[in-house]
């Protein structure tokens, strides 16, 4: 390998050379201009790869046994005090909770899936409109990260199966993250996470759902609650309905009534997606939900932009210390 | 959309207040997003009768004397009772009737804005008083005509009548959030809206006949010819009504349908279009009118045959708005024999434009693949009316009725139907579903009887037989979403209010905890407790911090349809991202900090699972940065190893090798190492970050880093149970120095002292106190701090002195 005085020398001569374009016939010039050009990039890295390596060579080994570095101080940790969670983490933390206090099994969602999980499973007819909905990202080979953990159903319902044999029901609950393409604001971001729930038995029916629902959020914001529900559209649900809730003490609400919050998409699992899955929709049925914690958290602490969440600035995260 | 309560009350008895309606809508039929109340929009608004109209000389302007039947206040009138009024629209003439904004009306087009503007008596050409305004369509909000004033029919008017009064604009208008009625074409339609209301009501409803026929009511002209060929995958039915002008008879007087279109979001354009409009508004059968003339002289065929295909790709056609669209095979066509005429579901051509001297035309009612239409509008970017009701799955059975309703009605304007063509030639299977009362109340936990299940479903005209357990239902052809049993326990639900079934908490077994969430929560627990704060990082990088940081850009799934290049790599590691965001945190002038973040990663090299899907990675990165230059190797390697101790994991240091997909390319090989379990499996790795990836990332050095699995963790974690032996005779303090070659690891020494004391049965605890190195010097000395004692006995001085004396040997 040339010493790094060499290849500037070299540079040097080059540099000189492009002089010579001005005496050069006209249409010589572009091809000749061209070539310094690629010898030049050439050089430099060249120059570029003898200098890291040479800054490489000279970096000193440590002995990566030790506790500390020769003639230092040992290291300390920083100040408890700045320590955060993410604020995002400890209301999913706080979910996933109360869930498992109400006998859900916990199962987290993926970040990378296929459309077998995300639409066929679920009951969308191929090419159907609903498909729009979601705006999806895709990669190269089509495959999707999730728009909703409800790309978890199918997994859940095989993979707690045996739960219905053995007599008992699925219960599980699906936190996670998922992706939407759309653009950016202070109310919507392409990354965000969501909830999810399933529940089958042989008995269960919507009633059940309610009660689940409402005693969900009874113990998330510690008061009892009237919640209603509004018709909604699923492929994957049949009836499918929107979950309300009467805003709670705690985020302001007066309790007089007429102030509702939108909390999340529930609706009797559709027969089809139980086949799916190898379950007998005839002797079996259930429900399942999902929504979004961003909005659980900004309710909670008042905040107003959802870009805070994965922007990783301090300033924002340390009004979260611990 | 926009649905006016007014034109629902023609279909449905309301027996509830506006309030208590759109309640119940929001709960069993679908989200009400806005509820936008006019019912004073029009207030102050009189028909007026021009009794006078002078024109004043050398201006556009004409003095007008109106009578309003003496209704407005706050005006001055002549001896005759008549009021001033100055108009500045061509059209104003004597004895006509028009619309007067009296003053102290809001004009109705600014009714919603932030300021209304209200009206009042203007001085015109410095001497003439003007009151109110005689108002044209833009101004009442209900046309964009801005041409001329609104003249009234005086057959139906009398000076002074409210204007609110004489087309119903008292109205509320809802705004519906249509994604959730995606599967229900039928509510796209008044009629089919105002049966969910009567549903809701606990009303019987009764759709109007000329819905339900199923033949015209008039031959066909036999000189008329059409044939028609359709692809039934594309296109399942297709009607088309021939119809000739007899008299021109289009209305000059504003009508209720013109108002009732404004309602809608639309606007009063032509007779013929109007009517399409109207009709599609009432049924959601969109429809579509072509010159028949110039549709058979484009087809250039004595046998004028309407084909309905696939575009081919490339094909042109010029559209209405005059913009030529290229053509892709998912499109369907219209053709005239071949030749395209139009853009299925989506805009006519310009080549069979209707105009001034049409005489005949041809009526379109049909329904097209829904999927087809839907990368229709994608491509061509058109969101009509229209469209929107076809990618709903417009139900075939309505295409002939609604196409002869067109024809009836069109004879008011002058137009006769000549004939009328099918391509549907027989009549459709009703379909049939059954349920059984107990699966209805299994499945809802509700108590439903036979009757009562009858009554609901038959309410919405669904026709039913109650054979004892059994519900056999005949589905009305509308309802292309009902298929299933659950679809029609659905229904019953939704009629009924789901807010009436009882919540009741089913009992089921515990749950067992979920291991990897748990030792996450812990993890947060641990390194936030130590200063730590955690970060939450887009999944999506950008190509150059893979190059940045030495990764392989090809080992990352790549998203194709991704917001910007900052977003278009699933990434491989966390670490990348969070030296990626320590920067803008440096700048916001913070100079010392540590960020971790959980999450799952999704190298390519890590190939796909059983299910074929990309299998993804637990991981736990950190990094630390200090200005003050303390962010070393030392201190990344500290936060691991706390957390590997106090998960009681069996963990050895080994040297660093870079990983065969780069994935810790980043670190300094010299200044990082790895973390293994006793058997070398590798844990994580630890190290101070390459000299040249900071200077991409202009970070301070040194800046260290740790990448751990977490399903390996989570693996060993507690697999050496933690020693928790003590002595209850006192423990020997000492302080011990070694001095030793540079090249000799303190770690090591360190582990052959904690060894030299258990091989003689000594509780211990060995800490590294200090690795002092003398200016110039070759060795170093390396101190410690040591507590040991005997389990058995206190320990005695000669024991003491002869294990120092070991320990001082040690190198």
């Amino acid at each position: 390998m040339p010493s790094i005085s060499d290849l500037k020398a070299e540079l040097k001569q080059l540099n000189a050379e492009y002089a010579k374009i001005k005496d050069m016939p006209a249409e010589k010039r572009a091809d000749f201009g061209k070539e310094l050009n690629i010898k030049k990039q050439k050089i430099m890295q060249q120059i570029a790869d003898a200098e890291n390596a040479m800054q490489d060579a000279a970096v000193t080994p440590l002995d990566i046994t030790a506790s500390r570095d020769i003639n230092a101080d040992a290291p300390e940790f920083l100040t408890a005090d700045f320590g955060s969670k993410h604020p995002l983490m400890t209301e999913l933390d706080r979910v996933v909770g109360i869930y498992q206090s109400m006998g859900f099994d916990i199962m987290e969602s993926v970040q990378l899936d296929d459309e077998f999980h995300m639409f066929d499973s679920l009951n969308f007819a191929k090419g159907h409109p609903a498909r729009d909905g979601y705006d999806t990202f895709r990669t190269e080979e089509g495959f999707i990260p999730p728009a909703h953990t409800s790309t978890m159903q199918n997994r859940v319902l095989k993979t707690y199966k045996h739960k219905l044999d053995e007599g008992n029901a699925i219960a599980v609950a699906v936190p996670g993250r998922v992706y939407r393409n759309e653009d950016v604001d202070a109310t919507h971001e392409h990354t965000f996470y969501q909830c999810e729930g399933v529940y089958v038995s042989e008995t269960c029916t919507l009633g059940n759902m309610l009660g689940i629902l409402r005693e969900f959020f009874e113990k998330y914001y510690g008061q009892k609650l009237n919640i209603k529900t509004q018709p909604g559209y699923f492929p994957f649900t049949e009836p499918s309905l929107e979950f309300l809730i009467e805003k709670p003490a705690a985020l302001g609400g007066k309790g007089k009534g007429g102030d509702w919050l939108e909390m999340l998409g529930c609706g009797m699992i559709h027969p089809n997606v139980l086949k799916m899955a190898g379950i007998d929709p005839t002797k079996y049925r259930g429900f399942a939900w999902g929504g979004g914690i961003d909005r659980l958290v900004m309710l909670r602490y008042g905040l107003g932009d959802v870009r805070n969440f994965e922007a990783a600035k301090l300033d924002f995260l340390k009004e979260f210390t611990c | 959309m926009l649905i006016s309560l007014n034109w629902i009350k023609k279909y449905v008895d309301i027996n509830v207040s506006n309030e208590e309606l759109i309640r119940l809508i929001g709960a069993r039929l679908v989200e009400v997003e806005e509820a936008i109340d006019e019912t004073h929009k029009y207030d102050g608004i009189f028909a007026v009768k021009v009794i006078s109209a002078e024109k004043i000389p050398d201006t556009h302007l004409t003095l007008c004397k109106i009578d309003d039947g003496g209704k407005a206040e706050k005006v001055e009138r002549d001896e005759k009772g008549y009021i001033q009024v100055m108009c500045g629209a061509p059209n104003v003439h004597e004895g006509m009737l028009a619309t007067w904004i009296a003053p102290g009306a809001i004009v109705p087009s600014t009714y919603h804005d932030k300021e209304p503007f209200e009206i009042g008596m203007r001085k015109m050409l410095k001497k003439y008083d003007s009151y109110g305004m005689l108002a044209g369509a833009d101004e009442l909000a209900i046309g964009d005509d801005h041409s001329g004033i609104v003249e009234l029919d005086p057959a139906t008017t009398t000076p002074g009548d409210d204007f609110a009064k004489l087309f119903e604009l008292d109205d509320v208008i809802l705004d519906i959030e249509n994604k959730s009625l995606t599967h229900r074409p039928d509510t796209f339609g008044i009629l089919g809206f105002a049966r969910e209301v009567a549903g809701i009501l606990g009303q019987p409803f009764k759709t109007n006949d000329w819905y339900l026929r199923d033949a015209a009511d008039f031959a066909n002209d036999s000189n008329i010819k059409l044939n028609i060929e359709i692809d039934e995958k594309l296109c399942p039915r297709y009607t088309a009504v021939v119809l000739s002008l007899k008299a021109n008879n289009a209305p000059k007087y504003l009508t209720l349908q013109d108002t009732l279109l404004a309602r809608s979001g639309m606007r009063p354009i032509d007779p013929v279009v109007d009517l399409t409009n109207i009709l599609m508004l009432i049924s959601g059968q969109p429809l579509h009118a072509f010159d028949y003339d110039k549709f058979v002289k484009v087809g250039k065929s004595k046998n004028p045959k309407i084909i309905v295909r696939a575009a081919k790709k490339g094909e042109k056609l010029t559209l209405l708005d005059g913009k030529e669209a290229e053509l892709n095979v998912d499109d369907i066509v219209i053709t005239s024999n071949n030749v395209p005429v139009a853009l299925a579901g989506a805009m006519g051509g310009a080549n069979t434009e209707i105009d001034a001297n049409t005489k005949r035309v041809i009526l379109e009612s049909a329904t097209f693949s829904l999927y087809n239409l839907r990368k229709t509008q994608m491509a061509h970017g058109i969101f009509s009316e229209a469209i929107t009701r076809f990618t709903k799955g417009q139900p075939a059975g309505q295409t002939l009725p609604v196409a002869l309703r067109f024809a009836e009605q069109a004879k008011a304007f002058g137009y006769e139907p000549l004939a009328v063509f099918d391509s549907q030639k027989t009549t459709p299977v009703v379909e049939k579903v059954e349920l059984s009362l107990v699966q209805l109340n299994n499945l809802l936990g509700t108590n439903f009887d036979a009757k009562s299940v009858q009554k609901i479903l038959q309410n919405v005209e669904f026709e039913v037989e109650i054979k004892g357990d059994k519900v056999v239902t005949k589905v009305p052809f509308w309802r292309t979403d009902i298929h299933i049993s659950e679809d029609v326990i659905e229904e019953l639900g939704r009629l009924t209010g789901y807010d009436n079934i009882a919540p009741v908490l089913p009992l089921h077994a515990t749950s067992d905890p979920n291991e990897m969430l748990a030792l996450k929560t812990a993890l947060r627990e641990h390194l936030s407790a130590r200063g730590a704060n955690e970060v939450l990082t887009y999944s999506f990088i950008h190509g150059d911090l893979i190059k940045k940081v030495g990764e392989i850009p090809e080992n990352s799934y790549k998203i194709v349809n991704s917001i910007s290049p900052d977003l278009q790599y699933i990434r491989q590691s966390i670490v990348p991202s969070l030296l990626d965001k320590s920067y803008a945190n440096l700048r916001a002038g913070h100079e010392k900090f540590a960020l971790f973040e959980m999450n799952q990663v999704y190298p390519r090299t890590n190939g796909t699972d059983e299910d074929g899907v990309p299998q993804n990675s637990h991981k736990l990165g950190f990094v630390i940065v200090d200005q003050s230059g303390k962010s070393d190797y030392y201190l990344a390697k500290k936060y691991l190893l706390s957390i590997l101790d106090s998960y009681g994991v069996d963990y050895k240091i080994s040297p660093f090798v870079e990983a065969k997909d780069k994935t810790n390319a980043y670190c300094e090989p010299k200044r990082s190492a790895h973390v293994e379990t006793k058997d070398g499996r590798l844990i994580g790795y630890v190290g101070e970050i390459k000299q040249r990836v900071l200077r991409e990332l202009k970070l301070p050095t040194p800046t260290a880093a740790f990448e751990v699995d977490l399903s390996v963790l989570l693996e060993l974690k507690g697999a050496s149970a933690k020693d928790f032996s003590f002595s209850q005779f006192p423990s020997v303090a000492r302080d011990l120095t070694l001095t030793l070659p540079l090249s000799c690891k303190a770690g090591e020494i360190e582990a052959k002292i904690r060894n030299t004391l258990t091989q003689r049965r000594l509780i211990n605890r060995v800490v590294c106190t200090s690795i002092y190195q003398a200016k110039g010097a070759d060795t170093k000395n390396v101190s410690f701090h040591l507590d040991f004692a005997r389990t058995d006995k206190t320990l005695e001085k000669a024991e003491i002195q002869a294990i120092m004396k070991t320990l001082e040997k040690i190198k």
